[in-house]
């Protein structure tokens, strides 16, 4: 059913989100890690384009490639000593417990799951042509409220980054 | 602006240093700032000058009068012809030279011309450090062009003029001069005005300009600035009217002064001058009488033992000669007061708490010459 | 001799010297004038018979229907599928094809652009230009590759070695990925994707980070500086081309960009018409986000020298410079498709190539680029973002409303099109000019306070005679 480019896209682009990933842990440099991670969304981009989820996937690329990488770079920017390499860190040992802890739930959910039950018609009926008004369908009809809720939390952390880094004027500054 | 750190700040910025020059597009020559910055906006800036040194009073020293008056066209290599005039005008003074009339309308053509062209391109090169991509810079140097080729059909030289002589000037202009001068003279007005609509309503450069750098005319004073950049300040400080030389208190014209002393108020001091010049050359040229275009001096010119300071309204402001003598025919001192030196002195005061754009264009509007300033 | 005329300069006598095109072709030799009069008339009579052919209809659809090369592939594809071979095959050559295509436009564009924009400027800034190497001097973008390519690369002491790598390259990969949606004709684009707008504004904002990776790796603090600009001016102005594009999404109801263009086709009217401060917005974001003046900031000359690729020599600078060129030819596509009615021209189209259409619009959109940094002095960054976050986000803000009750009128009521668009275009064109108005007097705009000419004085003196002055004589 799947002709070979699409397994060979499939394999290639899970390399280099795999590579990706693992590179942004291994590199000692924050900002060399800031280029991997912003390959590993990359290649998550290319997955989701191979799903036939455009959308998703340009969604991908400008929210985690375009946006929060840039954020990131601000992140690190404004950060004392942040380029400096990443020296070894007490909380080696339990960041690796919960990493592993995490990859264990992730793999046993994979493998339990039966995705063999939306395979053939389930698929092939609902190929839609485009998802994007399926997409706008359902945030702003069945999941308008925590669409609602989600812009007013960023509304908040838009105001609160505002409050962060405004300068106060002292009071013998201000005349 | 706030110029002080809140160390309760979250996400804040360390100073750093950043050195502009010797070697940058908007230093108009090799002068280096080494400027202390805070993200965009200047905490501290030095001034170094001197890469372009090249010991030129000492030099003078050794040399004659007439010797030395090629020296004054490297130091403003702008306004070669003022400088001529200012260390003629000072020789003169200590030695005692009577000047013919027709000399001396000759030289208010000329350094009229000069202040034409000058102001062009200290006007033409703000703009392109406000970021335009010279296309006003080239628009003055078309009438620049045609001043010099004017130069050069007098002198034979076009920047290095060496025209003025110690009683006179070198040359009377050839037939061809006066009806391309006229022509010249006829346009310029219009071309005065293509300028001013080309930049002057531009409201980029409007928005770039006002209220940055301001002066205030009493710290202009104190910091003894001269020229276009003390009038821009609204001081009516002009020597041409203070203390008329040549000819110039049988010309009618008048003093731009600026309202508040912000980089847009400089420029449009120098363009209003220019009008003022072009004013200022038609009325020579129908005043100016026949006879002869200098006096006959002694080679080496021996003046009296003594000293004299001489000074002109140059393009960029007064221009003093001081001269000493011992009676020998080299001068014993020879300090050239430099406008462009001094006017750089309170760049620090319009630099220091504002962004990099402004001080650029900041200093942009003193109309610095390197050569004038280390000589 | 009082009207001598002044001596000419030996330039300014080749310049008077110098014929025109026109007195050239006069003064061609028989042997070259009559085949080329020959070739002129049988073009001619070519253009009447394709003219017949397009009015008879006997092209419509042929695979050498050349007005669309979109026709071309789909027959390739059904040919390849009657012989049997297999579909990758058909699609994996048209692709090839395309890409070939798609690369070697925009090649062409970077050569001939850089020319006619040194040209141009020259142009308006009474020079001459380049004029040497080749025919008008049209081989001189490519004297000045081979002069890049055999420069030497430096590598600045103490900069990251990988990081320094990557952004030449990663900085290319917009400049080309961001054509693969514009159509050149009914069916004729590289990938005719459904969220086409959404894709465009994404790839665009890849090429922040490979701007801000030059400015931090290079180890100099006029990159840092260029860089920093740069990332905080492409960040805020994305929110103002995301704004316009969602206006015209709105009334067109699709993301994508055939479809908006077969939108502008029905109704007869281009969405500059519709939306003229969208459009503007559009413009001037996108002067921002691909760094020309009067936005240039990122790399301002007289400030911070040449910006985030300041220490970047030879070809590397070389691609950012032609990355900067292809960018601007990039966002004359988006603005010509999405604002200026793509590859339409009300009905031009069934005459002449739609590819053609829309690279002569391209090319208009290219000239104002020109035309700006021929005139316009540059912003400050803090100018910059005030006018971005005061005026155009709210303005566009607003638009998006009113914009929304439009559309919605256009696509529910059933009156004929003419009365609702047509009513639309009158309601934005008097909304934006009183809005810009009345938000530009909100926010402190008053442009004629702030040009006041010198005062002009006979007076000579100090700081008193200053204040008399300053107080009205």
């Amino acid at each position: 059913m799947e002709s070979p480019g699409i397994i060979i896209a499939f394999w290639v682009l899970a390399a280099v989100t795999v590579g990706g990933c693992l590179m942004v842990l291994v590199a000692r440099n924050l900002l060399h890690a800031l280029v991997f991670l912003v390959l590993a969304f990359l290649g998550m981009a290319g997955l989701f384009v191979t799903l036939s989820a455009d959308f998703i996937a340009v969604a991908q690329i400008l929210i985690y490639a375009g946006s929060i990488a840039v954020l990131m770079v601000f992140a690190i920017m404004l950060t004392p000593l942040a380029a400096r390499d990443n020296a070894n860190s007490l909380y080696l040992l339990p960041a690796l417990a919960a990493g592993l802890g995490i990859a264990g739930l992730v793999s046993v959910v994979a493998v339990i799951t039966p995705w063999s039950e939306l395979k053939g018609d389930a698929l092939g009926q609902s190929d839609p042509v485009t998802t994007v008004s399926a997409i706008g369908d359902l945030l702003l009809g069945r999941y308008v409220l925590p669409f609602e809720v989600a812009s007013i939390l960023l509304f908040f952390a838009l105001l609160g980054a505002i409050v962060l880094v405004h300068e106060r004027r002292g009071p013998r500054e201000g005349s | 602006m706030t110029t002080s750190h809140n160390p309760t700040n979250a996400a804040a910025t360390e100073p750093y240093v950043l050195n502009i020059g010797p070697q940058h597009p908007s230093t108009h020559g090799v002068f280096r700032l080494r400027v202390v910055m805070d993200g965009e906006v200047i905490r501290d800036l030095d001034m170094i000058v001197g890469y372009l040194h090249r010991s030129m009073e000492k030099l003078a020293e050794e040399r004659t009068y007439t010797q030395n008056i090629p020296f004054t066209d490297r130091a403003d290599y702008l306004a070669a012809m003022s400088n001529n005039l200012g260390v003629c005008l000072a020789v003169e003074r200590l030695a005692g030279v009577e000047v013919p009339e027709r000399a001396s309308y000759l030289r208010v053509i000329f350094a009229e011309l000069q202040r034409i062209a000058s102001h062009a391109m200290a006007n033409g090169t703000l703009v392109s450090d406000a970021g335009a991509w010279q296309t006003p810079l080239l628009y003055m140097f078309r009438e620049r062009e045609k001043i010099l080729d004017l130069f050069e059909m007098t002198c034979g030289a076009r920047l290095t003029t060496n025209y003025m002589r110690i009683g006179g000037v070198s040359f009377d202009p050839p037939p061809e001069f006066w009806p391309a001068l006229q022509e010249l003279m006829d346009e310029m007005p219009t071309r005065i005005d293509e300028y001013a609509s080309l930049v002057q309503d531009s409201e980029i450069f409007l928005a770039r300009t006002r209220n940055v750098g301001v002066i205030s005319a009493a710290d202009a004073i104190n910091g003894s600035l001269v020229g276009p950049a003390l009038r821009g300040s609204g001081v009516p400080w002009d020597l041409r009217k203070a203390e008329p030389y040549c000819v110039y208190d049988r010309m009618n014209f008048e003093v731009p002064v600026g309202r508040h002393g912000d980089v847009y108020d400089r420029f449009m001091v120098r363009l209003e001058e220019t009008r003022q010049s072009v004013e200022i050359i038609k009325q020579a040229m129908a005043q100016i009488p026949d006879g002869p275009h200098k006096t006959d001096i002694p080679l080496a010119l021996r003046p009296p033992v003594g000293e004299v300071y001489g000074r002109v309204e140059g393009p960029r402001g007064e221009l003093g000669f001081y001269l000493v003598s011992d009676g020998t025919p080299a001068p014993y001192r020879f300090h050239i007061r430099a406008p462009s030196l001094i006017n750089l002195s309170l760049l620090r005061e319009m630099a220091v708490g504002v962004s990099l754009p402004d001080a650029v264009v900041a200093l942009g509007s003193l109309d610095i010459v390197v050569g004038d300033i280390d000589r | 001799m009082s009207t001598a005329p002044r001596p000419a300069t030996p330039m300014a006598r080749q310049i008077l010297e110098h014929r025109s095109l026109l007195q050239r072709a006069y003064a061609l030799p028989g042997e070259v004038f009559f085949p080329l009069l020959f070739v002129l008339l049988g073009g001619l009579a070519a253009t009447v018979g394709i003219g017949f052919l397009v009015v008879a209809g006997y092209l419509d659809g042929r695979w050498y229907d050349i007005r669309d090369l979109g026709n071309g592939t789909s027959h390739f594809r059904y040919w390849a599928q009657q012989q049997g071979l297999p579909p990758s095959v058909a699609y994996l050559t048209t692709a090839l094809l395309g890409g070939i295509g798609i690369l070697s436009l925009v090649g062409g564009w970077l050569v001939i652009g850089s020319w006619v924009e040194r040209r141009l400027i020259a142009k308006f800034q009474i020079r001459q230009g380049p004029n040497r190497n080749g025919l008008f001097g049209l081989l001189q973008p490519i004297a000045d590759a081979l002069k890049l390519i055999q420069k030497e690369v430096l590598i600045p002491v103490g900069a990251d070695r990988l990081l320094f790598f990557l952004p030449p390259i990663l900085i290319f990969l917009p400049a080309m990925l961001g054509w693969a949606p514009i159509p050149w004709a009914a069916k004729m684009s590289y990938v005719d994707m459904n969220v086409g707008v959404v894709y465009a504004i994404a790839i665009s904002s890849l090429g922040v980070l490979a701007v801000f990776l030059a400015g931090w790796s290079s180890n100099n603090h006029y990159a840092l500086l260029g860089a920093m600009r740069t990332v905080a001016m492409m960040v805020s102005y994305e929110i103002p081309i995301s704004l316009s594009l969602l206006g015209v999404v709105l009334f067109t109801g699709s993301l994508q960009l055939s479809q908006i263009v077969v939108w502008q086709q029905t109704y007869h009217i281009w969405m500059v018409i519709l939306l003229p401060f969208a459009a503007f917005a559009f413009l001037f974001a996108s002067t921002a986000e691909i760094n020309r003046t009067p936005n240039d900031i990122g790399e301002a000359e007289s400030e911070i020298v040449a910006g985030f690729h300041t220490e970047y020599s030879g070809m590397k600078a070389g691609l950012f410079l032609a990355v900067e060129l292809g960018n601007a030819i990039l966002v004359g596509a988006m603005m010509s498709t999405v604002f200026f009615g793509g590859y339409s021209f009300f009905g031009l189209e069934t005459w002449i190539p739609g590819y053609l259409i829309l690279a002569t619009k391209i090319g208009a959109v290219y000239f104002v680029f020109v035309w700006l940094r021929g005139t316009l002095p540059r912003f400050r960054l803090d100018q910059l973002m005030s006018f971005a976050w005061k005026f155009l986000i709210p303005l566009s803000i607003i638009q998006l409303l009113v914009v929304s009750v439009e559309s919605l009128v256009i696509a529910q009521s059933d009156l004929p099109g003419l009365a609702t668009v047509g009513g639309s275009v009158v309601v934005n064109l008097v909304l934006t000019y009183f809005g810009v108005r009345a938000w530009a007097n909100a926010i402190g705009y008053a442009p004629n306070e702030m040009a006041s000419p010198p005062i002009m004085t006979n007076g000579v003196g100090g700081l008193r005679a200053a204040e008399q002055i300053r107080a009205g004589r």
